[in-house]
């Protein structure tokens, strides 16, 4: 079975206005998400802009001896490469793809002309700015405060807010890489999860079981993350913008 | 608050000192980079609405969640980011002073942020209405390019900070969060006490003190009565951790007009 495949299924593409969208449409390239793919390199020139529609962004920082921190997850609620409008053209960070979907992209040339003739466009992408960098900031609160159970949570629930089903395509290397700590580490808070029937892991797939339960477990982070997406970006608040 | 004075910036005319408690004389615009950058029709329309203003230790520029109503531009304070947990222990986010402005949800949209922002370091900053900026933003040109560009540094700084916190130790961090003010400010003095340095960096304060008092048996920094005079920058570059060359380094490039300002 496939669905057909819309930019709408972007929330930030959704929330245009229609004209806006209309004259869009087909400068819109349609590409694959693959698992693992780099979409950009540290300091690379970034080409594109993407708005997937299915899939999971990781926004990461390497550092010199190769241990990493992902900063920010990127799915069908946003868009990667908002250096392309804000100003720079690359970034110190990585995107990789952590979980396999499809996207949309603009090239640079593109996104900067749309950018710059300001109105809705513009607002929506410097909102959505506003609440990446939210999530980006609750980062590194938690990365300062909190168990390494509570951020296996929020990482969780913050994948499963930009997926279809409850199931992440994961292992436990890639998220101790992605949160930054030790293989162990995540081994012993994924099981302990899995022993209280929250989630599930198995061969590299990890299955939510009981949603309300990591949503009491996780830390605030979570929370204030989500809560500022929805207000930043709910719908009435773009278009009254 | 009792101490904070403001008083309307008029061209032409000699500022004047009410109560200046910290720094003798605040402060023309163009003591922050950002106004200094601007071009000269596009600063003329904002100095009648720029507003000179004293920024004491510890005074709440925004509250988590609260409507903010200026942009603030430091000239010799600096204002930190952050944000406070309900248990109310807290962690900086990033810092601001003479490069930068605080408030940039006023122009990226939402008007609030979750995160707090606190005077760090007592000085002078001028405020400006958002709705004023607001305008001369969404007329698109310099103005909004140059507030973006900075706005994707602080970025920069922001996740910087992220990766910071979770794989360096307290002393590096110091180093990092000190190298990051003494940019930020006119001089090599920070007006600080370890509680505070502590809170900003999230942890207990016997770590501070430990750490600083490492660099300054080194002779790096010298500390009293709630001053650090930073004595030997460049041993305190020769020890931060990568996180600080990042960020300066982004500053550097996406706010080439600051050129030699930035030390």
């Amino acid at each position: 079975m496939r669905t057909r495949r819309n930019p709408k299924q972007n929330d930030l593409l959704a929330a245009l206005p229609a004209a806006d969208l209309i004259r869009l449409a087909p400068q819109l390239e349609p590409v694959p998400l693959p698992l693992g793919a780099v979409i950009y390199e540290s300091g690379g020139e970034q080409g594109h802009v993407y708005f997937p529609t299915s899939g999971i962004v990781s926004l990461l920082y390497v550092m010199n001896d190769g241990a990493s921190a992902e900063i920010a997850v990127v799915g069908s609620e946003g868009m990667v490469g908002i250096s392309l409008f804000m100003g720079g053209g690359t970034t110190p960070s990585r995107a990789v793809v952590q979980s396999v979907g499809r996207a949309y992209r603009l090239n640079a040339a593109q996104i900067k002309r749309e950018f710059a003739r300001g109105g809705a466009l513009q607002r929506l992408l410097l909102r959505y700015t506003q609440a990446l960098i939210t999530q980006m900031t609750q980062t590194a609160v938690c990365n300062r405060h909190h168990q390494l159970e509570q951020q296996l949570c929020r990482w969780l629930l913050l994948s499963l807010d930009r997926l279809p089903s409850s199931e992440l395509v994961m292992t436990q290397q890639l998220i101790a890489n992605m949160l930054g700590v030790r293989r162990e580490g995540v081994t012993e808070a994924a099981g302990k999860l899995q022993a209280d029937g929250l989630i599930s892991y198995r061969r590299g797939r990890i299955s939510v079981l009981d949603r309300a339960k990591l949503e009491q477990r996780v830390c605030e982070c979570y929370g204030v993350v989500k809560r500022e997406s929805d207000r930043l970006l709910a719908s009435h608040a773009v278009i009254a913008a | 608050m009792k101490n904070l004075c403001s008083i309307p910036y008029k061209r032409g005319v000699a500022w004047r000192v009410v109560s200046a408690t910290h720094s003798s004389a605040p402060d023309n615009p163009k003591d922050n980079h950002l106004l200094a950058a601007l071009s000269e029709p596009s600063l003329a329309a904002l100095l009648p609405y720029l507003e000179g203003i004293q920024l004491p230790l510890g005074m709440v520029v925004y509250e988590s969640g609260g409507a903010q109503r200026y942009v603030y531009f430091p000239t010799s304070s600096i204002v930190s980011l952050l944000y406070v947990l309900a248990n109310g222990s807290s962690a900086e986010i990033a810092v601001t002073g003479n490069e930068g402005l605080v408030g940039i949800s006023l122009f990226m949209g939402g008007e609030t942020t979750p995160s707090r922002a606190v005077v760090q370091s007592a000085g002078w900053g001028f405020r400006l209405r958002g709705e004023i900026l607001r305008k001369e933003f969404e007329s698109g040109g310099a103005l909004q390019h140059l507030l973006l560009r900075y706005t994707q540094a602080l970025i920069t700084q922001m996740t910087q900070t992220a990766v910071c916190n979770r794989h360096h130790a307290v002393d590096q961090q110091l180093c990092r969060w000190l190298l990051l003010s003494l940019d930020r400010l006119p001089g090599d003095e920070l007006l600080m006490t370890q509680e505070l340095i502590a809170n900003m960096l999230g942890v207990r304060r016997e770590g501070v003190t430990e750490a600083a008092g490492k660099l300054q048996a080194e002779g790096l920094i010298r500390y009293s009565r709630g001053h650090i005079k930073v004595l030997d920058r460049k041993q305190l570059e020769a020890r931060v951790c990568e996180c600080y060359g990042v960020v300066k380094k982004e500053y550097d490039r996406l706010l080439p007009e600051f050129g030699a300002r930035l030390h």
